[in-house]
């Protein structure tokens, strides 16, 4: 047993050799053009003051769209993997409720519109400071957690949910289409290239707004196939 | 920071893979080479001194943003990766009454 966790480290120290020779150089491979074509054209192009936004929201966008297609497919994927059809022999359930502490439930009542608030402040102001459509989906999706928390017996009606998030994946698919009207190109602002700053925020903070609400819906539907085996 | 510190973070993630015997402490194991891959991608696009990638006029030094951009898409998917094989392991306990490796894979009657 012993000898097989020496045979493991040797391994994983020839891989770190083989790590370090690769990658001895990659400070000279890498440059810094991009940055600086990022910091003197980013603004102008895209509209966005972070850049970062305008990189995911508009010179990748194709990316971004995969990325929420593949969230998708991943809640499709854990909601039918959930499904108790077939007889499954060790099948067992949390059957004793834990009681949430008080102090929790009232702090909770605080907290929750707070944290959705600041979840949507996030989502909106996605291309003026840090954030965007992912991260602040993320912390709306958490306030909503807190719900099941303070009430163990809610129920969720999850197919309608997921039906809202369907359909918020093709808008978000229509809307990253519709610059092939203004500017004969697929997946980018619609906004035309010498539109004013304040024209081409209104895409961005559009498309924020449809991920956020598509994330925050998706990492609900996750939560609650997890909460199903809880219970 | 070094990009060598990143890859032994990574292999850290691999030595808990490979000798792990507990199916949730696997799925662990493979966030944990994800935290790393974010760490490598994000100390190449740094700049010592740089500020956040932020626009405002007669700013001169930023961080590299698009690592940045793209760890954000790592990290979104990382996520949903470990919910499906958390779920998957939920599954798999559900049919054998394990999550041990060796448990699962030496029963008898392994056929669903």
């Amino acid at each position: 047993m012993v000898s097989k966790h020496i045979l493991v480290i040797a391994l994983l120290a020839v891989l770190l050799g083989v790590f370090v020779i690769a990658l001895a150089d990659v400070r000279e491979l890498y440059n810094a053009y991009g940055r600086d074509y990022f910091l003197a054209n980013g603004l102008a192009e895209t509209g966005s003051r972070n850049l970062v936004t305008g990189i995911y929201l508009d010179y990748r966008l194709f990316d971004s769209l995969f990325e929420a297609g593949i969230l998708l497919i991943a809640v499709s994927g854990i909601l039918w993997i959930s499904k108790h059809e077939v007889k499954e022999r060790y099948a067992q359930f949390m059957i004793d409720r834990f009681k949430t502490p008080d102090l929790f439930v009232t702090f909770s009542v605080l907290v929750y519109p707070l944290m959705l608030a600041f979840g949507f402040y996030v989502i909106v102001n996605g291309h003026l400071s840090p954030g965007g459509g992912f991260q602040g989906g993320a912390i709306v999706a958490t306030a909503i957690l807190i719900l099941y928390y303070i009430d163990n017996e809610r129920e969720t009606n999850v197919a309608f949910i997921v039906t809202i998030e369907k359909f918020i994946f093709l808008t978000i698919v229509l809307v990253a289409s519709l610059s092939v009207f203004t500017r004969g190109t697929f997946f980018t602002n619609f906004m035309p290239l010498d539109a004013s700053i304040s024209a081409k925020a209104f895409y961005l903070v559009t498309l924020n707004v449809l991920i956020g609400l598509k994330v925050a819906l998706g990492l609900w539907t996750i939560f609650t196939a997890f909460l199903k085996e809880g219970r | 920071m070094d990009p060598i510190l990143t890859f032994i973070v990574i292999l850290i993630g691999f030595y808990g893979l490979s000798v792990s015997d507990n199916i949730i402490k696997s799925v662990f194991m493979v966030t944990i080479i994800e935290s790393g891959v974010i760490l490598l991608f994000l100390n190449l696009g740094n700049l010592e001194g740089g500020s956040i990638p932020i626009y405002t006029e007669g700013l001169v030094d930023i961080v590299d943003p698009l690592p940045q951009a793209l760890m954000i898409t790592t990290i979104v998917i990382g996520s949903t990766v470990t919910a499906m094989a958390l779920m998957l392991s939920i599954k798999v306990f559900h049919h054998y009454g394990s999550i041990d490796w060796k448990t699962v894979l030496n029963r008898e009657d392994l056929e669903l």
